[in-house]
């Protein structure tokens, strides 16, 4: 997919998620980034159809739900979603992953997300 | 996305950086609100303290506990009973509030016989309440009682009572949100942990940063009961004490107000493995969406469906016909931390508000980046606004409606600006399908009253309609309506009761709930006494 056509549907999906989504926002940097990085890669497996189910573990279930629920909103909001390629998916989903972490964390201006404890 | 300079605010150059507009192409990485940092000197904020924070806001709500000030009584009669937070079985927590009356004596002489002594005639007043929290202030802070020493010998004299102690005086943080802090790591050391819950369900969550204005839990937790997951305990509107001490037993915690609560969630998470799991529970969409995420959870997701389908059938009707009648009203969401980015776009998607500013008083930077992602540009962003603020930005932007609390609200009204009380609600609950169609009928009634369309006529300068007569909301809010909208057989007014609580109340009662059990499966009916009263096991 042209890297310009992928980055407009990129920005639906970060709209999507800005309005919608919670996940995103925990309150330090390392926290944030692994949110992005389970999260956003669950979704991007389920979108492609493939497993998303890492481990039997509580944590892996709740990343897997806040993916199925991300899937389902994407699906909702932009049809496009279910007729593109596991391929474009794929490069439109690393480039939300890569604008989330420069958002929330890598550009963010807010000054909690360093400090130690919570 | 530049900083908002107020005029008022020009002698104070450091409020430059607590106030942002939201533009059409930039985002967070541009600008963000300061927050969470000391008031600046000068200004004059409307914040609460840290024992506000702790005592008021997360403290209070849990029903079945003596809650105790030791310090002047000024510090409890304050954090009383402006916040609606009721329970299920007859409002104690907000029908008494407790202080030791701390004088000038005391302070020079010391107040822990004194606090001893008021401890056990509390006790002695109420033997049916087994349960105390004893809140430090400033005054008995700053003198260096020992309130945990106290905490232990009425213990050791009285075994058959509990005592949580909340260290978190006045001044321990720049605002409320210091105390929620404090309180939510106090409760995880002290008392998590200390309990064993009755299990009756596959599926067990906690809920968590809910207080349950005017009756917000109770609505969730039907929706809860009805998938039948069980509330092994709701941090800490209508919750038990002995609920509260076995957090550690749930699969997963559900959690509305991060910004009060996301600190015990998160040591729940490394301490003991419970995943924290961010939800909305205001607004239809973001309702659904929540309802159906805990579903996935769980793999219950035809339960979920069959409450969406059903809430969706009932009251969408109703909000539509709000909403037909709200489109393009221009409101300044100015709660205290949450409720800011939890309303924004749905007041938006789902009302047709626009909301020109938000604001907090207490929110840290991560709630403004939430609040700042949700409304729409050209929205002005203030962290911790002063008086002479809140004023300047009203009088610029001239809203229909403000949604705040109680002190702004009494500003804003002086300047002939509607006010709704968003923090103890005027006719709430406002969480969940019906809710959220309450909130928009208050909307309406305070947008369209004719009462206030009044006070915007100045007698001393304005001249007076003699050619206007009798107007109703309707009259107003119709004015400029299709008749499409106007003649619509769908649309309909909100049709609830004047209070849905006691009937959801009632409902539990009638022991309609039904819960997969943890060992077998099987699906059957959970008596109300489990539900209300189940035994917790002191363990050590």
């Amino acid at each position: 997919m042209d890297k310009n056509v992928a980055e407009e549907k990129m920005a639906q999906l970060e709209w999507y998620i800005t309005k919608h989504c919670l996940w995103q926002y925990n309150s330090r940097a390392w926290d944030r980034l692994i949110q992005n990085e389970r999260i956003l890669t669950k979704t991007k497996q389920l979108l492609r159809g493939e497993n998303a189910k890492d481990e039997d573990t509580t944590a892996d279930k709740y990343y897997w739900s806040e993916a199925m629920s991300l899937q389902e909103g994407f699906k909702r909001y932009f049809p496009w979603v279910a007729e593109t390629s596991k391929d474009d998916i794929a490069q439109i989903l690393d480039l939300l992953k890569e604008r989330m972490d420069h958002t929330m964390v890598h550009a963010s201006l807010n000054q909690e997300l360093v400090k130690e404890h919570y | 996305m530049p900083y908002h300079q107020f005029k008022c605010s020009e002698c104070i150059p450091e409020r430059l950086h607590h106030a942002v507009d939201k533009g059409e192409t930039e985002d967070l990485t541009d600008a963000l609100p300061l927050g969470y940092l000391n008031t600046i000197p000068g200004t004059i904020s409307e914040r609460g303290c840290a024992y506000c924070g702790a005592k008021h806001v997360i403290g209070t709500p849990m029903k079945d506990v003596i809650h105790l000030s030791h310090g002047p009584v000024g510090c409890t009669y304050d954090t009383w009973q402006t916040k609606r937070y009721i329970s299920d079985d007859g409002n104690f927590q907000l029908k008494y509030t407790f202080a030791s009356d701390m004088k000038e004596a005391n302070v020079v002489f010391g107040a822990e016989k004194m606090l001893k002594k008021n401890i056990v005639e509390a006790f002695k007043a109420f033997p049916e309440i087994h349960n105390m929290a004893l809140y430090q202030t400033c005054a008995s802070a700053l003198i260096g009682d020992d309130i945990n020493a106290i905490a232990e010998e009425v213990m050791e004299e009285m075994p058959d009572k509990k005592v949580f102690v909340c260290n978190a005086p006045g001044f321990a943080g720049p605002s409320q949100s210091g105390g929620h802090h404090k309180i939510n790591i106090a409760w995880l050391n002290q008392m998590v942990g200390t309990g064993e819950p009755v299990i009756y369900s596959k599926y067990v969550i906690n809920y968590v940063g809910e207080y349950n204005i005017q009756g917000d839990q109770e609505i969730m937790k039907d929706y809860f009961h009805r998938m039948g997951i069980q509330i092994n305990a709701t941090f800490t509107g209508n919750g038990r004490f002995d609920d509260l001490r076995c957090l550690h037993k749930a699969q997963l915690n559900v959690l509305e107000c991060a910004r009060s609560s996301e600190y015990i969630c998160d040591e729940l998470r490394t301490r003991y493995g419970i995943p924290r799991m961010d939800i909305d529970g205001f607004g239809f969409e973001a309702t659904a969406d929540s309802l159906m995420k805990v579903a996935h959870f769980f793999g219950i997701e035809d339960k979920a469906q069959e409450i969406i389908d059903a809430e969706y059938a009932r009251w969408k009707p109703e909000l539509d016909w709000y909403a037909a009648r709200l489109k393009g009203v221009k409101m300044c969401l100015w709660p205290g931390g949450s409720k800011l980015w939890h309303w924004a776009h749905m007041l938006k998607s789902e009302m047709g508000i626009n909301v020109v500013s938000v604001y907090t008083k207490f929110g840290h930077q991560g709630d403004m980046e939430k609040g700042v992602s949700r409304c729409e540009p050209g929205t002005l962003a203030i962290d911790d606004p002063n008086e002479l603020e809140s004023v300047e930005a009203m009088y610029e932007l001239k809203p229909d409606l403000i949604m705040t609390g109680k002190r702004p609200g009494e500003v804003a009204k002086k300047i002939r600006v509607p006010y709704l009380n968003v923090h103890g609600y005027h006719n709430g609950p406002y969480k969940g399908f019906e809710g959220w169609v309450r909130l928009a009928r208050d909307i309406y009634n305070c947008v369209y009253s004719p009462a206030h369309q009044l006070v915007n006529l100045d007698i001393s300068k304005d001249e007076i309609p003699t050619d206007k007569g009798f107007v109703t909301r309707e009259s107003l809010s119709d004015a400029n309506l299709s008749d499409e909208i106007k003649n619509s057989t769908e649309l309909r007014e909100y049709t609830g009761a004047y209070d849905p609580i006691p009937a959801l109340r009632k409902k539990a009662e009638s022991n309609v709930y039904t819960f997969p059990d943890p060992e077998t499966g099987e699906w059957r009916v959970v008596p109300v006494e489990t539900l209300r009263n189940s035994k917790i096991v002191d363990v050590e």
